[in-house]
């Protein structure tokens, strides 16, 4: 550094202990600043080191609970040519050092405390770990530092032993800090080749078990639509456990860990003396096991769980396992450090998924809209005395609609309107059979519930293969008989209005037989009626009395059979019916969104 | 630390620290110092080395029963790294500092 002296290129540490008692507090910091002059520190930054020292010794002294009180605050200082580190040990409960620290009213008595450290130090960090947290604060040197006088008194100088034991820690941290960034950046680099991210998971995790020197892992994720914690990735078989899900349980026993950490959004530990609920998974698959259960979040919101656990030393052996302490403050930075990496890397691999599933749900309602054109008729055949047009609109998500005309003869047609009960290909595919089904038995086109009886029976078993059905209506259209036959399949009812002597309101014919697929042997009956000069015929889709208004009101068939009556009044061709009718649907439903597909044939006799 | 009464001020000067070890004391013998006379605080920080955030609570809490008393409380002549603590943590907005 410019300006320093090479007395001080080489790191010194002081480390001194105090009681829980804040009549100590002063001592102890001026043994501190004793020791930074001598490091040559100007006054105004011991003046600043003597606050937000004290401020930090009193905290751990004041929070302090139960055993806690009994043990003692440590303080430890490196300072080298660039700053100056102080690391307080206390052993309180811990808290979470806030994002953004504000000062209180200025008529609040107290909670100025982190201000002050925060705006002294150019760095303050709060490490909490089972028993023991550790805050950390660091200063850099002015650009150009005082040149004072080197000078080591016995009673502030560190031991060697205290040194080894410093040194021992920092190296073992730095260790840490290393073995997890260099892992980081490895598996940063390896994950857009790896494609897995279960097996990225795994491969991380397996080397955090190594860097903590634990035995297991369980990390458990939210599902997107489910409020459950399902293990998504485990160290071992024995640990894929089934989903956890929160419930009421008596206020005595324990929530499993991973339940307890995702709802306090808390590292949970648990050892022998607090140990799992002896319902917990993990206390049948691991037992005697010591750990944390520690929350994954990102951005507020939770991700899941990461559960890491170690055997737990018993006798001999924990007696000499340190301070008690299952992980170290440093440990537990580690795993937080992974488990925000984790938190990033499965947001991201769930937003690739999202992408790319309504990148296939767009693709596939382009085919299932192909197909659906493709079905209907390019145009449309007629019958003498008659004239007949058809109309179909797709929703969004294309539903299952589809009309067809066959001319038998010169005199004949057979109209068909169905609707398959499904969104996207499958309800095209089954449309499309369907179609080819009713084209392919043109000797049973004269007899619509014969028809429909044949293609109900060989259909029947691939659409209760996957929960599927289809209404459908035919009817056979005789223009030398002016006459009609249809059958039905649950459909909607076909609406006929005739004039002249017959005239009055609209019929509607729905003869009984029950949609496509649900019984392999449903009767389908037949009705007949005949039409008189300028009548109507509509065969519709429920898509379009189901239109809905701004305000959530259908169309409904009692206005759709109203407008055919009416249309009955004055010689009109079907083509201008049907873009009355369309007008009369769009004023409806303005700008409301479709939901469901709108098909019809109308037929003016 | 001294207390002096001057009419309708208490005045206490020659504290040395003001800091969570003392600052209960301080504010408990400040207020025990208090006649119904007295409706004004003057504390001279002239020789004080340390204020720490329980020093501030204890002066805040003065403050507020100088006001109670329809008074004020000033701080006198604080040294320039006290100065610099009560201009971080706003107190110079709260009280009137008389500087030197």
């Amino acid at each position: 550094m410019p300006g320093s002296s090479p007395a001080f290129a080489r790191p010194v540490t002081l480390r001194r202990t105090l009681a829980c008692d804040l009549a100590g507090v002063r001592a102890a910091v001026q043994i501190v600043r004793g020791f930074l002059v001598e490091q040559g520190w100007g006054e105004g930054d011991l003046m600043s080191f003597d606050l937000a020292l004290a401020e930090a010794c009193n905290n751990a002294i004041e929070y302090a609970t139960g055993t806690g009180r009994d043990q003692p605050i440590t303080v430890e200082v490196l300072s080298d040519a660039s700053q100056v580190e102080f690391r307080i040990h206390d052993h309180t409960p811990g808290f979470d050092w806030p994002e953004q620290i504000e000062l209180p009213s200025p008529e609040s008595e107290s909670g100025r405390g982190l201000w002050l450290i925060a705006s002294l130090m150019n760095y303050a960090g709060y490490f909490r770990g089972r028993g023991e947290n550790i805050l950390v604060l660091r200063k850099s040197r002015p650009s150009v530092a005082p040149v004072p006088k080197p000078r080591l008194e016995p009673e502030r100088a560190t031991t060697s032993v205290e040194k080894d034991a410093i040194i021992s820690d920092m190296v073992e941290e730095l260790s840490s800090c290393y073995e997890s960034l260099s892992a980081i950046f490895r598996y940063s680099g390896e994950l857009g080749q790896t494609g897995s991210l279960k097996e990225f998971a795994r491969r991380l995790l397996g080397d955090l078990l190594r860097i903590l020197q634990a035995d297991w892992f369980v990390l458990r994720l939210v599902p997107k639509d489910k409020l459950e914690l399902a293990v998504f990735a485990a160290s071992e078989p024995a640990l894929e456990l089934e989903p956890l899900t929160p419930g009421a349980r008596a206020e005595a026993l324990r929530q499993p860990l991973e339940i307890e950490a995702a709802m306090t959004r808390q590292t949970v530990w648990f050892d022998a003396e607090k140990p799992p609920a002896a319902d917990d998974p993990l206390a049948k698959a691991k037992p005697g096991s010591a750990g944390m259960a520690h929350p994954i979040m990102l951005g507020g919101r939770l991700i899941g769980t990461l559960t890491l656990g170690r055997k737990q030393a018993v006798g001999a052996e924990a007696v000499s396992a340190r301070s008690g302490a299952i992980f170290t403050a440093a440990q537990t930075n580690v795993v937080t450090t992974f488990a925000d990496f984790l938190a990033i890397q499965i947001a991201n691999a769930r937003f690739q998924e999202e992408q790319l599933h309504q990148r296939l749900v767009a693709h596939e309602l382009e085919i299932a809209r192909n197909i659906q054109r493709s079905l209907l008729p390019s145009t449309l055949p007629q019958v003498a005395g008659f004239s007949l047009a058809a109309f179909c609109r797709s929703a969004r998500e294309v539903g299952g609609d589809f009309y067809d005309a066959i001319k038998l003869d010169e005199d004949a047609l057979l109209l068909v309107i169905a609707d398959v009960m499904g969104k996207g290909i499958p309800a095209a595919m089954f449309a499309a059979i369907l179609r080819s089904l009713l084209r392919a038995s043109p000797e049973l086109t004269r007899q619509p519930s014969a028809l429909l009886t044949r293609v109900n029976r060989l259909m029947f078993r691939e659409l209760s293969d996957v929960d599927m059905f289809i209404t459908a209506q035919l009817a056979l259209v005789d223009g030398a008989a002016r006459r009609i036959i249809t059958a039905s399949a649950g459909h909607c009812p076909l609406g006929l209005a005739l004039t002249g002597a017959a005239a009055g309101t609209v019929r509607g014919f729905s003869p009984e037989g029950m949609p496509l697929g649900i019984k392999p042997d449903t009767i389908f009956e037949d009705e007949t009626a005949d039409l008189t000069e300028n009548c109507r015929v509509l065969l519709y889709s429920d898509g379009l009395t189901e239109t809905l208004d701004r305000n959530g009101k259908p169309f409904g068939q009692a206005r759709l059979f109203d407008w055919l009556m009416r249309s009955t009044a004055g010689w009109r061709t079907a083509e201008t019916l049907k873009d009355e009718l369309v007008s009369e649907l769009d004023a409806h439903h303005a700008d409301a969104v479709l939901r469901d597909d709108q098909t019809f044939l109308i037929l003016c006799g | 630390m001294k207390m002096q009464i001057l009419g309708d001020r208490l005045c206490i000067s020659d504290v040395r620290e003001l800091g969570t070890a003392n600052a209960d004391s301080f504010r408990e013998q400040a207020r025990a110092a208090l006649t119904p006379a007295q409706k004004d605080i003057d504390v001279d920080l002239s020789h004080t080395l340390f204020v720490d955030s329980c020093g501030l609570g204890a002066l805040i809490s003065l403050h507020k029963t100088a006001c109670s008393r329809q008074g004020a409380l000033r701080l006198l002549h604080p040294a320039p790294a006290v100065l610099q603590i009560l201009e971080l943590t706003r107190m110079h907005r709260l009280f009137e500092i008389v500087k030197s």
